[in-house]
Formats: structure tokens, C-alpha cells, sequence
């Protein structure tokens, strides 16, 4: 089956004679069937975890971690591909702020109910945005999954207006970005480390997701420093 | 005010056991109690069929058999679903609205996997609260009651809910849509576009545009959107549609194709792209958009005989019999003891032996052909009666060819689309006869007739309202807008004599009618609301 859109239609276009139609199926139908697999896998991890104590097993922790870390990286691998060969758009429309951060709140909230972990959120009133809600979750979803990694217990997810733009900002207690994530620029492939577990990466992505939104001559962007209320690291989008 | 899922009625659709029981088990957590489940495409549509969910989540992949997305367009247009029902399509992909061919047909959310518990009942949660917000405009909208519709609508637009005036204003212009009120929609979409531009308020412009005969400007709208959002295919499937309106069928061809390799899924869009080539004699366009609509159309309800013939008539076009015989083979497999099938493939079948040489066979083809022609009672689908007409013109048999003509003509005089096809046709045969002439006639005939009607219902003489009309419907059987009218005045018959069984079940065979012959939801909703109504009056007397 067809998973996303690529052309197969044999007679009336020639790229399917292209090998890049044909690992663009490959590509996607792996995807597909791995985060199959992955949906199944988290459903088992948080069952199991509810039947047993978290503290005499500290590792659900890292299975859900990890099974989510894999799913982070899977939807980053077909997004970034499609935005590549031009097979991607967002769908813009107006959103309640609030309802974002719910939807990135529900991603991790079987490991806030573990107890291991402390997320608290802060929304201006009635903040609206526009821009597409799914990838915006994701996005911001992916950086909160690395943020749980290096904080030691408290993760703050907060939104707010910042001169005409919608900022969405994490901030943890941990020891703070390493210096090579300060100050540069998400998109400029030379300067991330893609060695290092997903970091690199998922900057990259939600640097490549903020910039794709556009209001007529702004665009959105990401910052890093380590300049956290909790004393950790920061992470900041921007959405014109 | 909480949100509670306990009484929600769920309908859990997918073919992966594993699945199903992974989101059952989330539910279970989230404390939802009625959850039906469905393993695949059919048994789905069964369920919804049976009882009314408040929530559908439905896997886009469904295995061998119907995708979600067909599920979804059936159900609508079955109206399996009420009003409120949030439908969730689970996919991998974040907006897979590709894959789902980007049609009009679209899913309340997408939900993309994997996820847990809490993200399922967060999308329910803001799902539910959207349909409770907007439960008596869409319940109005539901029974085709605009007005009522539009008055809802314009009390929430007063309540200064910020969250949702941009949805709220979406609907108001939709319902100023629906209701031709084409000004209050303009007007709105423009207001919307000063705060950003929204590609949905966009292409609503053009729309407007192409409905109040500005084609330049809808094609220049439509191209704009196009250039901007490579991706939108709506804007392409309306830019077609423009062209067509301006008559160049080699550029809507074209806009088709470049739609159809973006997303190939979308069954209407194959078949529009494969008639517009052939009009166009681009053969081998036409060839793979058949070839196409055959096999996405496999589990659609929009899979069509007709497909098969096609795409057999261009193989044999094109020197390929072997293909156009593999074709109808197909097509008598797949259509089992279907008489009018049947018939087209005799009438088919005639050209090829004609082609070949073998006067003998194509005579007895034909002859079969126009028995079956003869035998059959119920409507046929009109473009299987184009070509049963062709058929006749190449057999010189211009009586029988005329008498399909005339009729198709009277019944679909309201489809311009149509009436070009009736056009190319007799192009194509060489028959330039007097049916441009009919055309004119009938289109003149029907204004006629609605004029008097109305006039004689504004006088109060219904009775001769509906004489009138009824004299017009024996002429024009399965035209739309005469059935819709005699309907909507059989209606009003029925206000002052309720308990007439008689005219109960006139009114009620009326309704029928009108909905067979293909008039919109929206006036097949009217319709049966206002009959409901009338009905119910009777009853609690």
C-alpha cells in the first residue's frame, strides 16, 4: 500500500522508473511498519509498568524512553525526507495554545505518572496561534522527551506572546546545554554533533518545522541556551 | 465543565487484532465503557449502520479490503454517521492527507501512531468539546434546515468565545455556502484573510468566484494557491474545474495529472482526469487514469462498470485487443449477472468485432445489446446510456440513438458537465444532429415549467402547482430539479392535511424519488426533516 505520496502511477510519470520512488516506498513502508510495532511495544511498557513498582523496577523508565526516542527519531527520518523531495506542507490554521500543550503534555504523561518526573505548564490566557497543532506537538514533543533525559526532576513547558510572536519554552534543571548546542544555528548542518543520541537531530528538526511557518516575511526559529528559570537547559520556538 | 467519556459510545476500526486491543486496553484506562469494534471495512460500516457512535477511530490501513478513508466517505454518504460523531483517523503520518488523496471528504482529526492513552483521550476530549460547541448549528445543518443552521451560528458568533470565532466563522461562511448567499461568505473569508492567510479562505474565494462566473479570477486564485502550496490539492481539483468552466480541456487535462502524481488515491479525481483526456483524444493519459480508477476504485463506492469498459474501448483504440479483451473479461468477473454490465460490454463488444471485421458477431452483439436495453427498468446510469447511444449511431440506428438523447437530455439538463459529454460525443460519431438544439429546448422548457410552478404555488393553487409538476416529471423522469420541487410542494400540501394518508405516502414516493435521481444531501436533508416534521404533527394529534 501507498503510504505517502509518491507517485506510482507507472504510464503517466516517469519517476517510478527512478530509484528514489522506489526507496521512498521502501523508506515508508519500514517506517510504517516499525511504528506499528513501536505502538504495540508502548502499549505493552505502560501495561506492564502499571502492574509493577517503578522503584523496584527503574527500568520501564528507560524502555519507555527509548521506545519513544525511536519513535521521535522515525517521524523525524520521514518528515525531513519528505521535506527533501518536496513532499511536504503544513496545514496552518488557528489553535488554541492551551490545547497544544495538552497534546504535548498527554506524550509524557505515563512517565509523570511514575512519579519520577515533575512537568509543570504555564499558558497565558486565550493564547491563540496559527500553525499546524500536529507537527508543532511533535516537535516540541521531541525536545520535552530530551529535556526528560537530562533534567533531574523538573521540566517547565510554558507559552507566551513575545513581540508579535508565540513563543513555546522548556525549561529543565539539569546541568544545562553542552557548549557546542549554545548559540548556533539549528539548520546549519556543519555545527551538530549527530553522534550524540538524538539532540543534535532533534534540534535540527524542530529548528527545520519553526522555519517552514511563515507569516509574510517572518518565519519561525529556535533558540537554545542555558539560561533556564529551573537553572538547567532552555529551549525556546518562535511562531510569527 | 468535565469531560466525561463513560457514556461515549466508541467504534474501534482496525484489522490488526494486536491493535485493537492496545487502544481497547487505553480506553479501558481512560474509563471509556462502550467500545464495538470492527476488523475491517465492511464490518465497520455494518456497525455504524446499527448504532449511532459518538466516536469512530478508524486505522487508515484496514488490510486487503476498504481503507479508512473509503469507510469514511461511505459513511457520509450513507449518513451512517449523525452529526456529532468525531471521526479520528489513526495513521502514521502526522497529516496523512496525502494519502488520502486530499479530497473534500475529511476526517474531524488525524491521530497519528504511535500514541498512549492520554493523547487518545485528549483528542476525544477537544473533539467532543468542539461538537457539543457547535451541536445545534451542525444538528440543523444535519436536516438541511440552513436557516436554522445560520441562526445558531450567528448567536455563537455573539457569545465572543476567542478560542472559537475563527471555526465559528468557518462555518457561518460554509452555511452562506450552502445557502448561495455568496456576499456574506465572500465577506467573511476576506475578514479572516486580513488576520492571515489561511489556505482554506483562499480557495473559498476562488470558488465564489468560479460559482458567480469570475473564471479568470478563480483561475488566477486557484494558480496562486498552487504556487504557493504545491501540495493543496483542492486548489488543483478546483483549477480544473475552472478551466473546464472556460473550456480549455487540455489545460484542466494537465492540472488533473500533475494532481493525480502528487496523490494518485483519489478514485474521482482518476475518473476526471481519465474522461477530460479522452475528450481531449490524449489516449495514453486516459488509459493509465482508468487503468488507475479501476485499481483505487477496487473497495470504493465509487468503483464503476463503466471504468472497465473504458479502459477496454481506449486498449482497443490504441492496438491493444489483447488488453481490451483482458479488460472485459475482468469487468464480466467483477460484475457477476449484472444485466446493465452486460449490456455495455455486448454494446462494446460490437465495436470491436465491427473493427475486426466480423459484421456477423457485432450484429449479434448489438442485438443483444439493445434486448437487454429493452428489458431493463430501472435507471441506468447515464453514461452507460451515452454510450449504449453511441453504439446505436455506429450500428445506424438512429431512432433508438435519439430516443436515449432525448431523454438523458431531459433528465440531466441541469449537469453541464454532462451535456458536454453528450456534445463530444456526437463530435466524435460525426452525428452533429438536432440535439443542440434540444438542449436549448429543454433548458427553456424546464425554466418554463419551475416559473409557472412557483407562480401557481404563489397563488395558492397547489393543486395545479402539482398537476403542472407532475405532468413535467412523466416528461423529465429523473430530473432533479422538477422532483425536487414537486417534492418541496407535495411538502406543503401535506401541512393542512397531515392526517392524509394519501398524500403522506405521495409526499413520502416523492422524496424517494427526488433522492434517487442524485439531488444534493443538503436537499435531501430538507426534505426529509420537513417530511419528519409533518409527519410527527400528524401522529400527535
Amino acid at each position: 500500500m501507498n503510504l505517502f505520496a509518491c507517485p506510482n502511477n507507472t504510464a503517466v510519470n516517469n519517476m517510478s522508473k527512478d530509484r528514489s520512488f522506489q526507496f521512498s516506498t521502501v523508506l515508508a513502508s519500514t517506517v510504517h511498519d516499525i511504528k506499528n510495532s513501536l505502538g504495540v511495544l508502548q502499549g505493552l511498557i505502560n501495561s506492564l509498568s502499571d502492574h509493577y513498582r517503578e522503584d523496584d523496577h527503574p527500568q520501564f523508565k528507560q524502555l519507555a524512553f527509548e521506545a519513544k526516542r525511536m519513535n521521535h527519531s522515525m517521524m523525524q527520518l520521514l518528515v525531513l525526507y519528505k521535506i527533501d523531495n518536496k513532499h511536504f506542507s503544513l496545514h496552518i490554521d488557528e489553535h488554541d495554545v492551551q490545547d497544544i500543550l495538552d497534546d504535548i503534555q498527554a506524550q509524557i504523561t505515563p512517565q509523570l505518572q511514575q512519579n519520577t518526573l515533575q512537568l509543570t505548564i504555564d499558558c497565558e490566557d486565550g493564547l491563540l496561534v496559527f500553525c499546524d497543532a500536529n507537527q508543532i506537538s511533535n516537535a516540541v514533543g521531541t525536545m520535552l522527551n530530551n529535556a526528560q533525559r537530562y533534567s533531574k526532576r523538573q521540566i517547565r513547558l510554558s507559552a507566551f506572546e513575545e513581540k508579535g510572536n508565540v513563543c513555546l519554552c522548556i525549561e529543565d534543571d539539569g546541568v544545562g546545554y553542552p557548549p557546542q548546542y549554545l548559540d548556533i544555528n539549528p539548520q546549519d548542518t556543519a555545527n551538530i554533533d549527530w553522534v550524540s543520541g538524538n539532540t543534535g537531530l532533534g534540534l535540527y528538526f524542530t529548528s527545520v518545522i519553526a522555519s517552514l511557518h511563515k507569516n509574510g516575511t517572518e518565519q519561525g526559529y529556535t533558540k537554545t541556551d542555558n539560561q533556564s528559570s529551573l537553572g538547567g537547559a532552555r529551549f525556546r520556538l518562535y511562531l510569527p | 465543565m468535565s469531560f466525561d467519556i463513560k457514556p461515549l459510545k466508541i467504534l474501534l476500526v482496525d484489522d490488526y487484532p494486536n491493535m485493537r486491543k492496545s487502544i481497547r486496553d487505553m480506553l479501558r484506562t481512560v474509563d471509556a465503557e462502550h467500545i464495538s469494534e470492527a476488523g475491517d471495512g465492511a464490518g465497520a460500516l455494518k456497525a455504524m449502520g446499527k448504532e449511532q457512535f459518538d466516536v469512530v477511530l478508524c486505522d487508515y490501513s484496514l488490510g486487503n479490503g476498504k481503507n479508512g478513508q473509503q469507510v469514511l466517505e461511505e459513511a457520509r454518504a450513507g449518513r451512517l454517521l449523525p452529526f456529532y460523531t468525531t471521526f479520528i483517523m489513526i495513521s502514521t503520518e502526522q497529516t496523512p492527507s496525502m494519502v488520502l488523496g486530499a479530497t473534500e471528504i475529511k476526517p474531524d482529526e488525524y491521530l497519528a501512531k504511535p500514541f498512549n492513552a492520554h493523547q487518545l483521550y485528549t483528542r476525544i476530549e477537544k473533539n467532543h468539546a468542539r461538537k457539543s460547541y457547535f451541536y445545534q448549528v451542525e444538528r440543523e445543518a444535519s436536516r438541511g434546515n440552513i436557516a436554522a443552521a445560520i441562526h445558531h451560528c450567528e448567536q455563537l458568533l455573539q457569545n465572543e468565545n476567542r478560542k472559537m470565532h475563527t471555526s465559528t466563522l468557518k462555518m457561518r461562511a460554509e452555511l452562506a455556502m450552502k445557502s448561495g448567499d455568496y456576499e456574506t461568505a465572500e465577506h467573511i473569508y476576506q475578514q479572516v484573510l486580513e488576520k492571515r492567510e489561511l489556505n482554506w479562505a483562499r480557495l473559498s474565494l476562488g470558488i465564489i468566484d468560479l460559482q458567480q462566473n469570475h473564471v479568470q479570477a478563480a483561475i488566477d486564485c486557484f494558480k496562486g494557491l498552487i504556487q504557493s502550496s504545491p501540495l493543496f490539492l483542492e486548489a488543483y481539483d478546483w483549477l480544473s474545474k475552472a478551466y473546464l468552466a472556460s473550456k480549455d480541456t487540455q489545460a484542466a487535462e494537465d492540472i488533473l495529472l500533475q494532481a493525480v502524481q502528487l496523490s494518485p488515491s483519489s478514485v474521482l479525481r482518476q475518473k476526471k482526469l481519465a474522461r477530460t483526456a479522452e475528450s481531449n483524444n490524449s489516449l495514453q493519459v486516459a488509459e493509465s487514469a482508468y487503468r488507475n480508477a479501476v485499481k483505487y476504485g477496487q473497495f470504493s463506492m465509487h468503483r464503476s462498470s463503466s471504468d472497465f469498459v473504458q479502459l477496454a474501448r481506449i486498449y482497443q483504440k490504441t492496438g491493444m485487443p489483447e488488453k481490451a479483451h483482458s479488460a472485459l473479461k475482468q469487468l464480466r468477473a467483477e460484475f457477476e449477472n449484472d444485466p446493465v454490465v452486460e449490456m455495455h460490454a455486448c454494446s462494446l463488444e460490437n465495436e470491436f468485432f465491427q473493427q475486426q471485421g466480423e459484421q456477423e458477431v457485432a450484429d449479434m452483439a448489438f442485438k443483444n445489446a439493445k434486448n437487454l436495453l429493452h428489458s431493463l427498468s430501472d435507471p441506468i446510469d447515464k453514461y452507460v446510456l451515452l454510450d449504449m447511444a453511441r453504439s446505436c449511431f455506429i450500428n445506424q440506428d438512429e431512432k433508438e440513438a435519439n430516443k436515449i438523447l432525448d431523454s438523458l437530455i431531459k433528465n440531466h439538463i441541469e449537469d453541464e458537465d454532462f451535456m458536454n459529454e453528450i456534445r463530444n460525443m456526437l463530435t466524435l460519431t460525426g452525428k452533429n444532429n438536432h440535439c443542440e438544439l434540444l438542449i436549448q429546448k429543454t433548458k427553456q422548457q424546464l425554466i418554463d415549467i419551475n416559473n409557472q410552478g412557483v407562480s401557481l404555488f404563489n397563488q395558492g393553487k397547489i393543486a395545479e402547482a402539482l398537476s403542472l409538476l407532475q405532468e413535467a416529471a412523466n416528461a423529465m423522469p429523473h430530473n432533479k430539479t422538477i422532483l425536487f420541487n414537486l417534492a418541496k410542494i407535495a411538502l406543503h400540501d401535506l401541512k393542512d392535511n397531515s392526517s392524509d394518508k394519501f398524500r403522506l405516502s405521495t409526499a413520502r414516493d416523492l422524496i424517494k424519488r427526488a433522492t434517487n435521481a442524485g439531488i444534493t444531501s443538503e436537499k435531501q436533508a430538507n426534505l426529509q426533516y420537513e417530511f419528519v416534521r409533518l409527519s410527527q404533527q400528524h401522529s400527535g394529534k
